[in-house]
């Protein structure tokens, strides 16, 4: 979708505009995002989606939450003392 | 005790060389993972290494059950879980985690409905801002099975099929408890965020 369709629409729809199946969308919209729907469910979600503000924004906040998780965690290294330390303990 | 159902035995024990060989190229490869893994669940770097060590010796231990070029990750992820729950949970220095059956009970007691409501708004554009602390903030915030379930899908990349394996629950169960998981996890986030004064 456009950013700039995704412009007009958010322009001409109010922030508070709700959507009566919220919660049921939002439950889809996240088994799409883990693939875990089929190529006809997901464009069933789509389809939905582009034309709802909220489900939209949802989306857009659920995308967004799984890449901070991804790419802002930090990561530990494991020494190579412990790797040492591991296979001593296998050959013992 | 310890099994591995969903892995079949293989008939034939391996030879030294062999155990040796899954135990470098297909098991050692996911050290980091697992020590990963296991720092987000102790938030303890002593018991992280302890850990790695025990499912490492593990695996070793029953590297029969394993069936070469199938999910290694999955099941060591699942050994590692095991004995967090089994021998780390109990002497653990965290006081906020809570036995796994008691969650259980309470979240599928908690419809999910009108969650949205009570949700803050969070945007997009205000998670895309925030730190990596404040990301681990949110998410060291939530209950261990609520945050373990997250860290497998969202950070590990495994699918229900596999969290379910790994977390001996059903793949229902694996579906609603990461809803429940990530609705708990936005509220978090919107909490901090108000609390940030981020807008
Ligand atoms: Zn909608």
């Amino acid at each position: 979708m456009g950013t700039f369709v995704r412009w007009i629409q958010k322009a001409m729809m109010s922030k508070k505009a709700r959507c009566p199946e919220e919660e049921h969308w939002l439950e889809l919209v996240r088994l799409m995002l883990d693939g875990q729907t089929t190529e006809e469910e997901t464009s069933y979600v789509i389809d939905h989606v582009e034309g709802c503000y909220r489900c939209y924004d949802n989306y857009d906040l659920e995308k967004e939450i799984r890449e901070a998780i991804k790419n802002k965690s930090i990561n530990l290294k494991v020494s190579d003392a412990l790797i040492a330390r591991i296979n001593n303990e296998i050959k013992a | 005790m310890f099994t591995f159902d969903f892995m079949d035995k293989s008939s034939s024990g391996y030879t030294k060389i062999e155990k040796s060989d899954i135990f470098n190229n297909e098991f050692m490869v996911h050290a980091e993972a697992l020590y990963n893994f296991a720092y987000k669940l102790t938030h303890d770097e002593d018991e992280s290494k302890d850990l790695l060590q025990d499912t490492c010796l593990k695996a070793f231990r029953f590297i029969n059950s394993f069936e070469r070029g199938t999910n290694a990750k999955a099941w060591l992820f699942r050994i590692l879980k095991n004995s967090f729950i089994n021998d780390y949970r109990k002497k653990s220095k965290n006081p906020g985690m809570v036995d796994y059956q008691e969650v259980e009970t309470f979240y599928n007691s908690e419809g999910s409905e009108g969650q949205t409501q009570l949700t803050p708004d969070l945007r997009s554009e205000t998670v895309k801002g925030m730190l990596g602390d404040e990301i681990t903030n949110a998410l060291n915030s939530m209950d261990v099975d609520f945050r373990t379930i997250i860290i497998l899908c969202d950070l590990e990349g495994f699918k229900y099929d596999e969290i379910s394996k790994i977390l001996d629950i059903p793949i229902g169960t694996v579906r609603s408890r990461l809803h429940r998981a990530r609705s708990i996890l936005k509220k978090q986030l919107a909490i901090y965020a108000a609390s940030m004064g981020y807008k």
